[in-house]
């Protein structure tokens, strides 16, 4: 197991530089922030004092120099609008990302698993039906539009939920509703499949032969072997909500990471997008690396792959 | 079951239980509360709850030129020594009793007794000295020395506790007007950067400020003048049009600022014209728009009357000059170029007969988001230009990416730019405009003429009807002398209102939102 997670921490080193590199070249590219800062009239004297102040004057190798310099020390830099230390506005950010992630997951696993293993034990059923509808529903609607036409129908015509913000538990709902359609209809659709392979298996007729009821039959053999697959699905897509809750973020004011991005992607703040770029990316290399160790648990035979 | 695969399933339970619990108690012991949010957004009847399209980039007083910065800032946490009626554009006393020009280059302020900073020490000359100085002469690059003062130097004394006086490099007739910009402070402000929680005299003070959250100000209890009605006020910021007019409509603001016709305030909005003018700005230094031919086509391929009409919903104005008519030189008579397409294909034909490179592809730049409806407008104009004959291509920007193109020095080897502009004139005189716009060497100006140039240094010199007179000659004079501009439209702006409040807008609200203006609806309806 722990030469597994080596090689696992390896692997993902490389991708991780990647991201390092490129969002700070790709930062770069977006241009160059002296005009968002200094006034229309600002002098070349006071443009050129601003670019030393902020090391834009460099060639940009050597910028990157001292960016991966202080990144080894764990300095991400200051904000060019604010002042504050980049890393603790990402750090800050964090958390709120997370919290929705991990709401939004919990509730598609329950709501995939109660869905899915009802579509698989009676096919063509209503379940069945509601689990086909989730997922074409879930492949079609784009989260904007889920967004704003759930702000317009709860908010606005029935009033029964804010429109955004983080006052109180009810303005958890729509950004919530927003990010769960997705992963439940994806992971409904896997765990359906993996129960309809399971609930076929000669180990099931096996226990049915042996006198186990259908709720022992789904909850004790069935679904645990299917729940490998729909384990490593339900990580790609956490992973996926950590780094794409942007437009979420953005409409509903939600104080996370991925709205600090936009807002320092719109800014030319660099080293704030630098710094929250990269606690994402660690994130999720750290999220595989949980991912893949509980499916080392689940499944043996990943194990088993790893030994030379 | 044997011992052995009984340890293994127990130990994996322990494992998948522990990591459960680690994940599941921290999120539960958040509660619904949100990690980065540490204020509440509690509704109270004595507090307003205003959502802005963007956060305020800084609270730096003497960047208070910025429209985001200054809809928050000024007149509500710091006050200048004059201000400019927004209904009637006259110059009105508020930390300054009186002023008066001692000589052709000295202006004297006669600074107002009895008026303290919030943080309860005096307002006297020498801080209103060092305000001035402070934003004009300073390094520290404030927005408003850049967009009301130029590169001008002012020498400014303090004579006494009550007497300021500013000496400009030559006559200046409408240095109060500037100074109108400049936001007090205390002699105490750093000098070498810009602050983020400014004091000021204003009726209002920073509470807290939730960095990308929302921003509090508290009622200044040590005001000088009459207490405003609500004792705070809350600041939050929405990106989408849409979700800011719900928040009014939903009960969670009062206030919504910046919607677009579409957005769905319904009759709790309110249309006022905002001061700001749309126009296509023509690289005139580039083949094909070297040729007056090319430009005077383009301008006549604008259906502007459609474009209000179709796409703003009558919000707005077709425009023939590129300031407002509550701007000193505004010309009345000034009528819009008629669409005409027509015509416009025959002038590129004849450009194009004498070998002008009409073929040669023109990048149309626009901003996203600079105003409702920027998209469709875009490709109205690009769809009109491309009948006419020319080759035109679309361009959409952030607001940093369309800067580079909006301000010198201009990046080079670009090809041939229309940008599309948005320009509003807060000040209430032509001068801001065509110094910018329309001088050879204005900082958002392709091109000019030094005859042209002469024409405006000359107006600049004039007061009164003269120079209401000059500027309005110098604006109809841009057309046939330079025709930099395909003027769009006069634009409204729309703002969201609970009946809970009453409230005002004007053609100022968008860049300064007197929070003292507010009262509760009931109240004034009885009073």
């Amino acid at each position: 197991m722990f030469a597994f997670l080596r090689r696992r921490v390896y692997t993902s080193l490389v991708p991780l530089l990647v991201v390092l590199f490129g969002v700070f070249l790709l930062a770069r590219l977006t241009g160059d922030p002296t005009n968002l800062y200094l006034p229309v009239s600002a002098t070349p004297d006071q443009r050129a004092e601003f670019a030393a102040e902020n090391g834009l004057d460099k060639p940009v190798l050597s910028q990157m120099a001292d960016y991966l310099s202080g990144v080894v020390h764990l300095d991400f830099g200051e904000s060019l609008r604010t002042g504050e230390s980049a890393a603790t506005m990402a750090l800050r950010a964090f958390p709120a990302t997370l919290q929705l992630a991990f709401f939004t997951m919990l509730l598609a696993i329950i709501g995939a698993i109660v869905i899915g293993c009802w579509a698989a034990y009676r096919p063509n059923s209503l379940a069945d039906r509601i689990s086909s509808l989730l997922s074409m529903t879930a492949a079609s609607i784009p989260d904007f539009w889920f967004a704003i036409t759930g702000v317009w129908i709860f908010a606005v015509v029935l009033g029964v939920l804010p429109t955004s913000g983080t006052g109180s538990a009810l303005s958890w709902i729509l950004p919530v509703a927003t990010l769960l359609i997705r992963p439940l209809g994806v992971l409904t659709q896997v765990v359906r499949g993996a129960m309809v392979s399971a609930l076929s298996a000669p180990y099931v007729r096996l226990a049915r032969s042996k006198g186990a009821g259908d709720l022992r039959v789904v909850t004790h053999h069935a679904l645990r072997n299917a729940a490998a697959p729909a384990l490593t699905v339900a990580g790609d897509l956490t992973v996926g909500l950590v780094n794409g809750a942007v437009v979420v973020e953005a409409i509903f004011g939600w104080p996370g990471i991925g709205k600090l991005m936009i807002d320092a992607i719109l800014q030319r703040d660099f080293a704030v997008l630098q710094a929250a770029v990269l606690l994402t990316a660690v994130s999720i290399f750290v999220l595989n690396i949980l991912i893949d160790a509980g499916y080392a648990l689940l499944d043996a035979r990943v194990r088993e792959k790893t030994k030379v | 079951m044997s011992p052995a695969r009984s340890l293994q399933q127990g130990t994996r339970y322990r494992v998948v239980a522990v990591a459960t619990a680690a994940l599941t108690v921290p999120a539960l012991a958040a509660g619904c509360s949100v990690a980065n949010s540490s204020h509440s957004d509690a509704a109270s009847p004595d507090t307003l709850r205003i959502v802005l399209p963007q956060e305020p980039p800084t609270l730096e007083p003497c960047d208070a030129s910025l429209t985001s910065t200054g809809v928050v800032v000024r007149s509500n946490i710091t006050e200048p020594l004059v201000e400019r009626n927004a209904d009637t554009g006259d110059l009105e006393p508020k930390l300054a009793d009186s002023w008066e020009q001692t000589s052709d280059t000295v202006w004297t302020f006669r600074i107002r007794p009895g008026v303290t900073f919030s943080d309860g020490s005096a307002f006297d000359a020498e801080d209103a000295a060092f305000s001035i100085d402070r934003t004009v002469n300073s390094t520290i690059g404030c927005d408003v020395d850049g967009y009301v003062f130029g590169d001008d130097a002012l020498v400014v004394n303090a004579i006494d506790p009550s007497t300021v006086t500013v000496q400009t490099p030559t006559a200046d007739p409408i240095l109060p007007l500037r100074i109108s910009f400049v936001e007090m402070v205390p002699s105490t402000t750093d000098t070498k950067d810009k602050v983020r929680d400014p004091i000021g005299t204003g009726p209002y003070k920073i509470d807290y400020w939730d960095h990308g959250q929302r921003l509090s100000l508290v009622r200044n209890d040590t005001y000088w003048g009459t207490a405003p009605e609500y004792t705070r006020a809350i600041y939050q910021w929405r990106t989408e049009g849409s979700v800011r007019a719900a928040m009014v409509t939903n009960d969670e603001a009062e206030l919504a600022t910046y919607l677009g016709p579409e957005d769905g305030a319904g009759d709790l909005g309110a249309a006022y014209p905002n001061n700001e003018t749309t126009a296509l700005r023509m690289m005139a230094t580039e083949p094909p728009l070297d040729d007056y031919r090319v430009r005077e086509a383009i301008d006549l391929s604008v259906n502007r009357a459609g474009i209000v009409k179709a796409l703003f919903q009558g919000l707005g104005d077709p425009a023939g000059q590129l300031v407002g008519s509550s701007i000193v030189g505004f010309d009345p008579d000034l009528q819009p170029t008629p669409f005409d397409p027509d015509r416009a294909a025959q002038l590129v034909a004849e450009a194009k007969a004498d070998g002008v490179p009409v073929d040669k592809q023109i990048r149309l730049i626009g901003r996203t988001g600079q105003f409702p409806k920027i998209n469709e407008t875009i490709e109205v104009i690009q769809n009109s230009l491309s009948k006419a004959g020319l080759n035109v291509k679309i361009e959409m920007m952030d607001t940093a990416g369309q800067m580079q193109y909006q301000i010198r020095p201009f990046p080079q080897g670009t090809g041939p730019i229309l940008l599309m502009i948005q320009h509003g004139n807060q000040a209430g005189d032509a001068q801001f405009t065509v110094d910018q716009y329309m001088r050879s060497d204005g900082y958002q100006s392709y091109f000019g003429s030094a005859g042209y140039d002469a024409q405006i240094d000359a107006a600049e010199q004039l007061v009164g009807d003269a120079r209401q007179d000059a500027f309005a000659s110098v604006l109809a004079n841009e057309p046939r002398e330079i025709r930099q501009f395909a003027y769009i439209a006069h634009m409204n702006a729309v703002l969201a209102k609970s009946p809970t409040v009453q409230y005002t807008p004007n053609s100022a609200t968008g860049d300064e939102m007197r929070l003292s203006e507010m009262t509760h609806a009931d109240t004034s309806a009885n009073g």
